[in-house]
């Protein structure tokens, strides 16, 4: 039957009604940014130029969305670089094939799944947003730390994310909790509570509306951090000392591909040297052993070694406990 | 209701062939909402009450139900949609009334203006509002003033200004059309403007009035970009179902909103109908077109508001393409043309794909709301009804629970529907059942005031109902298929929520383009882009209104008076 039907939208394709993936190609859905997939994409055609790459980005929240929604028939082959914290979630999971992808091997055994679907070679940080000239317009200390932000100074400054719709919201609130333990790490997001003038339900906008001059501090990530000082706003990027939270972006193979031996290939790709001399270009976190940080985002604040910045986490832990959290939070900040 | 004519027997064959044709335009626009929207909605239904063991119940709703956080979201949205509603059709009839009844010069500006937030794609509002009258905004930095607009105000001036539009396509609507003679009647038996306004135009009005009500409501209570943008802490429900549903993963929770949002849309229209019933049948004979005359003390004050509204709107959405040439705002006021070199793989590709797609979308859309009006003005009421009340509902859900339906519907290999997903096709009738409700109430508005004289003439002199349809009802609709036609075409180029979930690699379009750039962080390319895509729009409505206007001599000229 679904032979039948994928002929049949293969000559719909060649009407130029349907766009549908023929043999030597994949469906890759990402969460990767758009930048960088350019380039990533660029090499991976240089290196396998027989493989047609289609591409699909979405942010991490839609994508999940999508993915679930097409789960009666998946129409990836791979996911490529998508937060782990989503990745592990049972549904999820259930819809990946352990392969252990050539290169995967060098990765600490915490940046992969011990049955082997996902791997993540990268992953991105959180960071405060601060924005100098309205720091200074207002007379405003700049905030080094979580607790800085207590400062009624602040009080209507502060945008964060919403945990309950966006990652980004999630990492920071889960970087807290297991930083400075339970008890105390809500203790700290309610004495901040007040001076948040809203949260909001994307994680980039916080730093969005910084940039802008709309508030002073955004809660948000370091990816958007770095663009935006990359294109001469008046920003600075705050790692909170005593350790900011971050996210892995996994991969992993599809069941459902029924182009397996090209997914494999990319994914084999994903972990070549060339790949992940190209992550040093781009991301802020490589888990991939002696891989330094680009020259830019040392430039913008970025330590030498991320690891004396980031959070001690435990994904599994995070993803377990999401829902709980999350409900948590709703109960205590929900407005 | 029916309204078969009674003919002599040499004329049965053709009478039969009329219930034939009556049945097919009833039958294919419902069928078509059968399978593009209630089949997807009955799969959304039946996610709403899966419960986490696989089995069905009612735990979900439980669930949501017995959150503080829900019911503050229904208070909210109820609040909103009610302001909202409220200055919409207040303003929408001004507006509507000024440039249908009133005297004055400017009116295609004013036209203009008002579309603009139809064919912006919603980042344009969204940034045009933080733009002018953000915490940092031109406002607040050229007046010193302290404004804060980020909660309810701000939110209820975004959806007003979304809403508008709207509220004046369907009063227009009813508007457009008068008979000059009641007026002129009125007027010999001294009657004063305000008496002839409150008795002539005020009831004729009202079903459109209601409609407006009715659409502007539902809108506001579904809209999330508008909240998400400009609504800081303001937790309405479409918030709550993209907090469940994108934040959280979970599809059947958010099902569980977005069916509870069906609940006030079928009280509000049940409220609608209640209020319209009184009025039937308004039109009389071939109508006299009413052209107003001068009335300074009714021109002057009707015409200023309209174009200060109007100024307005142009204002928000200026203010965002002056910013698209502008090196880095609000910091850097210098004038360049780098962001619309968009940088983003595929380029302005998306924007092609798009217009072919609106334009299936909008013809397509339009002849189907026709066939509809035309076949439940034939239908009994017990058959009609149903159906009426199926066509006006698709406003009622958001575009998001219908894009992610339409994935569960239409990506399934257990029907030949499957055939569609990923396709063009599918995403243009995404596009026209996400619009069906606006489209099918400006042509119902319309058909509200056909008069039933105009068509028993046609039938007493053996058209059959094809020719009716064609050479009678038709040009007499004109102004309310147009009108429809570039409602569904503005709306397919710049909507997002629901499409987001159905491109594809190879087939995406133009705003998901401009979500991509602006997720990128690149805002002002966004801007840039959606200034490109409005232009576009306007270029191909005036392009359309040159085209039509030609058609539209030549129709009159072969003579249907």
């Amino acid at each position: 039957m679904r032979k039948w039907i994928r002929s049949t939208a293969a000559v719909l394709m060649s009407l130029g009604l349907a766009g549908m993936a023929s043999a030597g190609s994949i469906t890759v859905y990402t969460a990767l940014e758009e930048e960088e997939i350019a380039d990533y994409i660029a090499a991976a055609n240089k290196a396998m130029p027989d493989l047609e790459i289609n591409v699909l980005r979405l942010s991490t929240g839609k994508l999940g969305a999508r993915l679930l929604a097409e789960a009666g028939n998946p129409q990836a082959d791979v996911i490529w670089g998508w937060a782990v914290t989503a990745m592990m979630d049972p549904r999820i999971l259930e819809m990946l094939e352990p392969y252990q992808a050539k290169g995967s091997e060098v990765l600490p055994a915490a940046f992969r799944d011990p049955e082997g679907r996902w791997f993540a070679p990268t992953g991105y940080m959180g960071a405060f947003c601060v924005n100098t000239d309205r720091l200074r317009q207002k007379n405003l200390p700049m905030p080094k730390s979580w607790k800085d932000l207590e400062d009624p100074a602040f009080k209507g400054e502060i945008l964060m994310p919403d945990p309950n719709s966006s990652g980004t919201g999630y990492l920071h609130v889960v970087a807290l909790l297991q930083t400075l333990g339970e008890e105390e790490g809500w203790a700290q997001l309610k004495r901040i509570d007040p001076n948040i003038a809203q949260y909001t339900s994307s994680g980039s906008k916080p730093c969005k509306a910084a940039r802008a001059g709309e508030y002073t501090v955004g809660i948000s990530l370091a990816f958007t951090a770095l663009k935006s000082i990359e294109a001469g706003y008046p920003l600075a990027m705050v790692f909170p000392e005593g350790g900011v939270g971050y996210e892995l972006e996994a991969s992993g193979l599809m069941k459902s591909s029924d182009n397996k031996k090209d997914a494999k290939r990319f994914l084999d790709w994903t972990m070549s040297p060339e790949a992940v001399a190209l992550y040093g270009k781009f991301k802020a976190l490589v888990t991939v052993p002696g891989v330094k940080p680009s020259e830019a985002a040392v430039k913008a604040g970025l330590p030498a070694d991320v690891s004396t910045v980031l959070a001690k986490i435990d994904f599994a832990e995070s993803a377990r406990r999401q829902t709980e959290i999350k409900k948590k939070w709703k109960e205590l900040f929900g407005r | 209701m029916s309204r078969a004519v009674a003919g002599a027997p040499f004329r049965r064959l053709a009478v039969d062939g009329d219930r034939l044709l009556a049945a097919v335009c009833l039958g294919v626009p419902t069928l078509g909402l059968m399978v593009f929207f209630l089949y997807p909605m009955v799969i959304v239904f039946l996610r709403s009450i899966t419960e986490a063991d696989g089995g069905y119940g009612l735990a979900n709703y439980a669930e949501v139900l017995g959150t503080r956080g829900f019911w503050r979201a229904t208070r909210h949205s109820m609040e909103m949609g009610a302001a909202t509603t409220a200055i919409s059709v207040f303003l929408g009839f001004i507006i509507a009334h000024g440039l249908h009844r009133c005297a004055f010069r400017g009116k295609s500006l004013i036209r203009a203006a008002i579309v603009l937030p139809l064919l912006a794609p919603s980042l344009v509002q969204g940034l045009g509002l933080i733009f002018l009258l953000g915490r940092n905004g031109l406002v607040n930095r050229f007046m010193g003033t302290d404004l804060d607009i980020y909660g309810f105000w701000g939110l209820l001036i975004a959806n007003t200004l979304y809403a508008l539009p709207q509220a004046v396509m369907i009063i227009g609507a009813a508007l457009v059309l008068s008979d000059a003679r009641t007026y002129e009647a009125a007027e010999v038996l001294g009657a004063s403007p305000w008496r002839q306004f409150r008795d002539i135009t005020l009831p004729a009005a009202r079903f459109g009035i209601l409609n407006a009500a009715f659409v502007t409501f539902i809108i506001t209570i579904t809209d999330f970009g508008n909240a998400a943008v400009i609504g800081g802490d303001y937790s309405v429900l479409a918030t709550e179902i993209y907090s469940q549903v994108i934040g959280q993963m979970n599809f059947n929770l958010g099902a569980v909103v977005g069916i509870m949002l069906l609940l006030p849309t079928v009280v509000a229209y049940y409220i609608e109908r209640q209020a319209s019933k009184r009025q039937e049948g308004q039109g009389g004979g071939a109508a006299v077109p009413f052209v107003p005359a001068p009335a300074p003390a009714r021109d002057l004050p009707m015409g200023a508001l309209s174009f200060l509204i109007a100024a307005a709107i142009a204002l928000v959405i200026g203010i965002v393409v002056y910013a698209s040439f502008v090196k880095l705002w609000p910091y850097r006021f210098e004038l360049t043309f780098k962001h619309y070199a968009i940088t983003l793989a595929g380029g302005y590709s998306s924007l092609w794909t798009t217009i072919y797609i609106s334009l299936i979308a909008a013809t397509g859309g339009t002849a189907l709301v026709f066939l509809l009006g035309l076949g439940l003005r034939r239908a009994p009421a017990a058959l009609a009804r149903p159906i009426q009340m199926l066509a006006v509902m698709p406003a009622a859900v958001p575009g998001m629970v219908l894009g992610l339906a339409y994935i569960l519907t239409f990506n399934s290999t257990a029907t030949p529907l499957y055939l569609l997903y990923g396709t063009a096709a599918l995403i243009a009738a995404v596009n026209f059942y996400h619009y069906h409700t606006q489209a099918f109430l400006t042509v119902m508005t319309g058909f509200r005031q056909l008069p039933a004289a105009l068509e028993e003439a046609a039938g007493s002199l053996g058209a059959g109902l094809g020719r009716i349809a064609a050479g009678v009802i038709a040009p007499y609709l004109a102004p309310m298929l147009v009108s429809a036609f570039f409602f569904l075409f503005m709306r397919s180029m710049v909507t997002l929520s629901a499409v987001v979930f159905l491109t594809t690699p190879k087939l995406t379009v133009a705003s998901v383009t401009i979500m991509r750039l602006d997720d990128a962080g690149l805002t002002s390319q966004a801007a840039a882009f959606s200034t490109c895509v409005m232009l576009v729009v306007a270029a191909a409505l005036l392009g359309m209104k040159l085209l039509m206007r030609r058609f539209g001599r030549a129709g009159r000229a072969t003579g249907t008076g």
